[in-house]
């Protein structure tokens, strides 16, 4: 079901994106400098429809900066982002209409009510019929009962959810989810997980995570980040063959070695 | 409803469903009828409400910031300042929404004040004309505080600073119509009076609607905006 205008004039998302085979995410030799530092530099990569892709790097490894490049959030430096074939920076409404962007720690107005919120997003992306989308995107988050409570009075587990209603109201072909989990007790990470593989059904999806085993879990492939580099990319097993550990390696093993060869690297 | 119309309307509902949205229309209403009672309704004053204007000139001063404060700053802390920066809603729609909310509850605030007049019509026979012409000025000084509080939660992430570099700012443009005569002498104030705000205001608070006040206050109100359009997005690429 799509609850968007279906009208090339207008910068929402056209049903036939997801069909017609254009590309999830295309990033190309992205740089991001703030002064002196580099925060990203030329990361490349593509991300495929219908996959879920984790980032994996430690804390300030360029994991926030580049999916706020990708969501238009923060404008490159210098490299390109296409989003469902959009440029980013060129054709910024069209792309930011077919990306739904959770931010870490799940942002929210704590003074709105959980429907109200919806509705405002809603509008904000101008979706065609806002009651619709905000019925089923209560339903797939399981905010029903909750629909009329104040934001500010949730729990983590459910302002979280409350987020991720919120991002997939206009029907995104590109979902990007910024440590969706962090926070979470072990029962409602479970939740978000299974809701996140629910939603990948349809969709690209780009996650960053501390927790290795979560992205074992739900991601097809990885982008490895370390100082600002995407280091290795691949399903578990090419980062193994990749790695001196080998096949028998575990993803903490890898994840180790890897992003220490590239500190290695980067030392004097 | 545009985007615009959508920051908007959320912007302006907050303002109701946060407690300093009712302090500030309580002590304006308040303050209003102090000036009210005390000055003008009265036996042998004339039927006017110059004297509320012309308070309301110097309250709203306070008052405006307060209702600006949070416009950006509180977005940037709670962070869903990203959240709006990353939707198909521009830096434009999101600083244009915050000021027609505020303005929209300027509106607001200035509606019960109606009474007064009622006040007035019921005990004598007050110029429509002037009052209407008082309430344009009030709306057209109020919408450059608002502008210029809007700017000044660009600038910076504390609430309490936006506050108080707005409420500075004008208390220094006020001291200037006294201090730049001195300094400058009579003959230079000339040239730069026109540019007082407090001096046009005089003009709406007697009846007297000037298009080049207004034409002042209109650009005066845009340049703040457009000052605040630049610094977000300047910002979003630093």
């Amino acid at each position: 079901m799509d609850h968007v205008h279906d009208d090339t004039n207008q910068d929402t998302p056209a049903a036939s994106d997801r069909s017609s085979g254009v590309d999830g995410v295309r990033v190309q030799g992205l740089s991001k400098r703030f002064g002196p530092v580099t925060a990203v530099e030329s990361a490349s990569f593509r991300i495929k429809r219908g996959e879920i892709v984790g980032m994996l790097g430690h804390n300030g490894a360029g994991k926030t900066t580049t999916m706020r490049m990708i969501c238009g959030v923060l404008p490159p430096t210098s490299g390109r982002v296409e989003v469902a074939g959009f440029d980013i920076v060129s054709q910024r409404r069209k792309a930011a209409a077919r990306i739904g962007y959770l931010p870490e720690s799940s942002p929210l107005y704590p003074e709105m009510r959980v429907r109200e919120y919806l509705d405002f997003r809603a509008r904000l992306y101008d979706v065609d019929d806002a009651g619709a989308a905000i019925e089923s995107a209560m339903t797939r988050c399981g905010l029903e009962a909750a629909s009329s409570r104040l934001i500010g009075q949730l729990s983590r587990g459910y302002r979280q959810r409350v987020g991720l209603a919120a991002t997939i109201l206009h029907d995104p072909n590109v979902l990007v989810l910024d440590e969706a989990t962090s926070g979470l007790d072990p029962l409602q990470v479970i939740e978000v997980r299974r809701l996140i593989e629910e939603l990948a059904a349809d969709r690209t999806i780009l996650i960053s995570t501390h927790v290795l085993s979560e992205v074992e879990t739900i991601c097809d492939r990885i982008i490895l980040f370390a100082r600002g580099r995407v280091v290795a990319e691949g399903d578990l097993d090419t980062l193994r063959a990749q790695s001196k550990s080998g096949a028998a390696a575990s993803l903490e093993d890898v994840f180790v070695e890897l992003t220490a060869q590239a500190f290695m690297e980067a030392a004097p | 409803m545009s985007r615009i119309g959508v920051i908007a309307a959320r912007e302006f509902r907050s303002f109701f469903l946060l407690p300093s949205g009712y302090v500030v229309g309580a002590l304006f209403l308040l303050a209003n009828g102090i000036v009210f009672l005390s000055s003008i309704f009265l036996p042998g004053q004339p039927a006017t409400l110059r004297g509320v204007f012309a308070f309301d000139v110097i309250i709203l001063l306070f008052l405006c910031p307060a209702i600006t404060m949070r416009a950006v700053c509180e977005e940037r802390r709670q962070g869903t300042w990203e959240l709006l920066a990353a939707s198909p809603a521009g830096s434009g729609a999101f600083i244009l929404g915050k000021f027609v909310a505020s303005m929209g509850y300027l509106v607001v605030l200035l509606l019960p004040t109606l009474v007064l007049v009622l006040l007035l019509e019921l005990y004598g026979r007050p110029d429509p004309g002037e009052i209407a012409a008082g309430y344009l000025g009030l709306l057209l000084v109020g919408s450059v505080y608002l502008a210029s509080g809007v700017l000044a939660s660009t600038v910076t992430a504390s609430q309490t600073i936006a506050y108080l570099l707005t409420v500075f700012f004008w208390i220094l443009v006020g001291l200037g119509r006294s201090a730049l005569p001195v300094w400058l002498g009579a003959e230079a104030w000339e040239l730069l009076a026109p540019w007082d705000p407090f001096l046009r205001m005089q003009d709406f608070t007697i009846g007297l609607v000037d298009t080049s006040s207004l034409v002042y206050f209109v650009s005066l109100t845009g340049l703040f905006l457009a000052a605040s359009v630049v610094i977000v997005e300047t910002e979003r690429c630093a």
